[in-house]
């Protein structure tokens, strides 16, 4: 029990709080405020103020050069009509319905097999941990462009096998593609988590059910798979929210464009061009705030179902 | 029931959220100081210049910067730079926040955006010290909105077409005689070298986001692509016709395939498919020609006219500033910025030190006192752009405040029908509206 939860037990009992306990959580608490005075600044002027400030804007008509002017439901309006907004939309969720899930089933899969009490295992880890770190980094998606490009090492290969491959950047039935083999590669992350529920799981589980005659398969939908659930859920939310939020790889792989005929356009990317390329930060702000209610949805939706499927311990 | 400590918290949290809001809610306005400048002083004083550009430009910048802090030495000029796309959404949160380069270079495309929202400094006004009289009035003008000048022209450029003739020769092919030939020669030339090659090579780069090549091919049929006013007058058909031919181009052969154009797209100039002996012809602004050269030692080009027939209107080409210099209004030091720009513009030995990076000099003093010290490229750029002057028409509208990003919306569509994924009459027509509803929304 705290110290401020006893003092307020002992004021119940007395009925009536004496003058060197209230001096003494007086002082308590100045000191609390004087140690979170820093954070609650940064929160204020860095968080709060700005979100605040954009909810503004995205009411006005905002174009970065002059004052913003309140223009009241303009900017949703134009979200209803905008097909742009609307092809950016499938493609994120695209992007997100189709790699969140590869990536973790990869990361699964990778997990289980590194789970066998190998030797190099630490070794093993940290290579397949490497690409997670990279993953998101400028210089990856550069890489990127290069190995996928027209003239790029993936079509290099495939010209020794004798087979003539198409620029799968700049193509827009593939380009997307790509995007999504990158997300999937940085599966290193989610992983390593994985590795850790894994090694949380009692053998003696396993153990009984080979002597029941369970075989590996079964043993893995209904002993692992119901045991890891709760980080499977923790991967799958934290893997959605960063995925509806990706930038960097779409905009340094279709060089800021939104990929050809708009096929890598993710919702931030687009947002981005409506800001700073296109003057409408006003409906740049809309948008954001647009993408924190989609985000929010799929949140509030995944813990909806988690009720269903998650299976906690206690 | 708040106890006493959480309601103050609430509410110093609730006055220091609105202190945040009242503050940034400032935003940034123009100096409204009117024409009065403060002349030049001789205290130390330092501006900032930025530019976009390659290596080479930043170099030959950054030298002609040390000529001038040798003629002001009181002067320091503070020097940034970056890649064409990246300098864009730089200088617009830079000027958001009040912090603008003092002397920024401009590209046509953002000159009435930046202008028609009061953060560009009148140069007419600063005319005691900025001298722009060198400039012929054909350019000059294209630094005007509104009447008033709000960039001087640092070169002129018209549309050509960069043709490979180390390509051309290395199949058996004549060189074009590019003053007389007709669409129907240019055609065939790019199809034979497709079939010369045995596809190796292939004829033509198509237009893709070239808005200064749709205005030119408006030009040709007597329209234009938009008018003073922020209309666009270019008719969907002939906009159509534009797509068709860069679509009968990829069909025939004569253009690579639609997805290694659109790799070509987002290239830098020494992966372009022009330097890399992919495609040995090319249309782009003259001012384009050096880097090319430079970027392919190995390959000799030439730059040529617009191939044209006999029903195509005369006076087709313009001359268009490949760049300005503009002066910020928020800056601080509007004297010393406008002595810099007077002797980025006037200066012959900053002439000497740009020779044609930035295009061909718009002053034509300027150009005779580079002629002795160019490369051949150099020659072939500075006769050509003189070969236009005489053929020149009258220069078309610059680029509308809203239709800054008329390159991005013209390679979507562009796309989109290389790709197959909409006719050329949709995409015309889809793309004059989506211009024409960018430029109304612009304020």
């Amino acid at each position: 029990m705290s110290a401020l939860g006893e003092l307020r037990t002992i004021t119940k009992r007395t009925g009536r709080e004496s003058a060197v306990d209230k001096r003494a959580r007086t002082r308590d608490s100045k000191v609390a405020a004087v140690f979170l005075a820093p954070w609650i600044v940064g929160l204020l002027g860095i968080t709060v103020g700005p979100m605040l400030v954009s909810l503004y804007l995205s009411f006005t008509d905002y174009n970065l050069l002059q004052n913003p002017n309140f223009t009241g439901l303009d900017n949703i309006q134009r979200m209803l009509g905008d097909e742009r907004l609307a092809a950016s939309l499938r493609v994120t969720f695209t992007y997100v319905l189709v790699s969140v899930p590869l990536q973790l089933i990869v990361a699964l899969a990778i997990a289980v097999l590194l789970d066998r009490g190998l030797r190099a295992l630490p070794l093993y880890r940290s290579i397949f941990y490497l690409p997670s770190l990279l993953g998101s980094s400028v210089a990856v998606a550069v890489l990127w462009r290069l190995v996928f490009g027209g003239e790029g090492l993936l079509n290099s290969f495939l010209g020794l096998l004798g087979i003539q491959g198409p620029a799968w950047v700049s193509n827009p039935d593939t380009a997307l593609s790509t995007l999504i083999l990158l997300h999937v590669w940085t599966f290193g992350s989610p992983m390593v988590i994985f590795l850790a529920g894994l090694r949380q799981i009692p053998r003696e589980f396993y153990e009984a059910a080979s002597t029941d005659g369970a075989s590996r398969r079964r043993q893995f939908t209904s002993i692992t798979l119901p045991l890891l659930s709760p980080i499977i859920f923790f991967n799958l939310v934290l893997g959605i929210i960063g995925a509806f939020q990706s930038f960097t790889q779409a905009f340094i792989i279709s060089g800021g464009s939104g990929g050809p005929a708009d096929s890598t356009l993710f919702f931030s990317l687009y947002l981005y061009q409506e800001g700073f390329a296109n003057f409408r930060m006003g409906y740049a702000s809309a948008l954001a705030w647009l993408l924190l209610l989609i985000i929010g949805a799929f949140t509030a939706l995944n813990f909806w179902i988690s009720k269903f499927w998650v299976f906690y311990n206690d | 029931m708040k106890t006493r400590m959480q309601r103050r918290m609430l509410a110093l949290g609730t006055l220091g959220v609105t202190a945040i809001i009242a503050l940034s809610g400032c935003g940034v306005s123009p100096d409204a100081s009117g024409d009065v400048t403060p002349p030049a002083t001789d205290e130390p004083v330092t501006i900032s210049l930025g530019w976009w550009g390659s290596d080479p430009r930043a170099q030959a910048t950054e030298a002609a910067v040390a000529l001038f802090e040798e003629k002001y030495p009181n002067i320091t000029v503070d020097t940034s730079y970056s890649d064409f796309s990246g300098y864009w959404d730089r200088l617009a949160t830079q000027t958001a926040g009040g912090d603008a380069p003092d002397v920024s270079q401009m590209d046509m495309a953002y000159l009435s955006s930046y202008a028609s929202r009061g953060t560009l400094a009148d140069l007419g006004a600063l005319d005691s010290i900025l001298d722009t009289s060198g400039i012929p009035d054909s350019v000059l003008d294209s630094g005007l909105v509104d009447d008033t000048l709000y960039a001087a022209p640092i070169g002129a450029a018209a549309n050509g077409v960069v043709i490979n003739t180390t390509l051309l020769a290395q199949y058996g092919i004549e060189i074009p005689d590019t003053d007389t030939w007709t669409w129907d020669d240019f055609d065939d030339l790019a199809l034979e070298v497709t079939e010369k090659s045995g596809g190796a090579s292939h004829g033509v780069t198509p237009f893709q986001n070239d808005s200064f090549g749709l205005q030119v091919f408006a030009r040709q049929h007597g329209e234009e692509l938009w008018d003073a006013e922020g209309q666009i007058t270019v008719p969907p058909e002939l906009v159509a016709e534009h797509f068709q031919k860069e679509l009968d181009w990829v069909e025939s052969g004569a253009a690579a395939s639609a997805s290694q154009v659109s790799d070509n797209g987002g290239a830098t100039i020494s992966e372009s498919d022009i330097v890399t002996g992919k495609t040995a012809m090319f249309f782009t602004a003259a001012g384009a020609f050096n880097g090319i050269q430079l970027a392919a030692p190995d390959n000799d080009y030439i730059i040529g006219n617009w191939p044209a027939d006999s029903d195509t209107e005369p006076g087709f080409q313009y001359l268009k500033p490949t760049m300005y210099w503009s002066h910020s209004a928020t800056s601080e030091h509007p004297s010393e910025a406008a002595l810099l720009v007077d002797f980025l513009i006037n200066d012959e030995g900053v002439a000497e030190l740009f020779g044609t990076e930035r295009g061909v000099p718009a002053n034509p003093s300027l150009q005779e006192v580079i002629e002795p010290t160019l490369t051949p490229q150099g020659v072939q750029a500075l006769a050509f752009s003189r070969l236009m002057n005489e053929e020149a028409g009258e220069a078309p509208a610059i680029t509308p405040n809203g239709a800054s990003s008329v390159a991005q919306i013209l390679a979507r569509y562009n796309d989109e029908v290389l790709f197959g994924q909409t006719t050329p009459e949709d995409a015309a027509e889809g793309f004059i509206d989506e211009l024409q509803a960018s430029i109304d929304a612009a304020g």
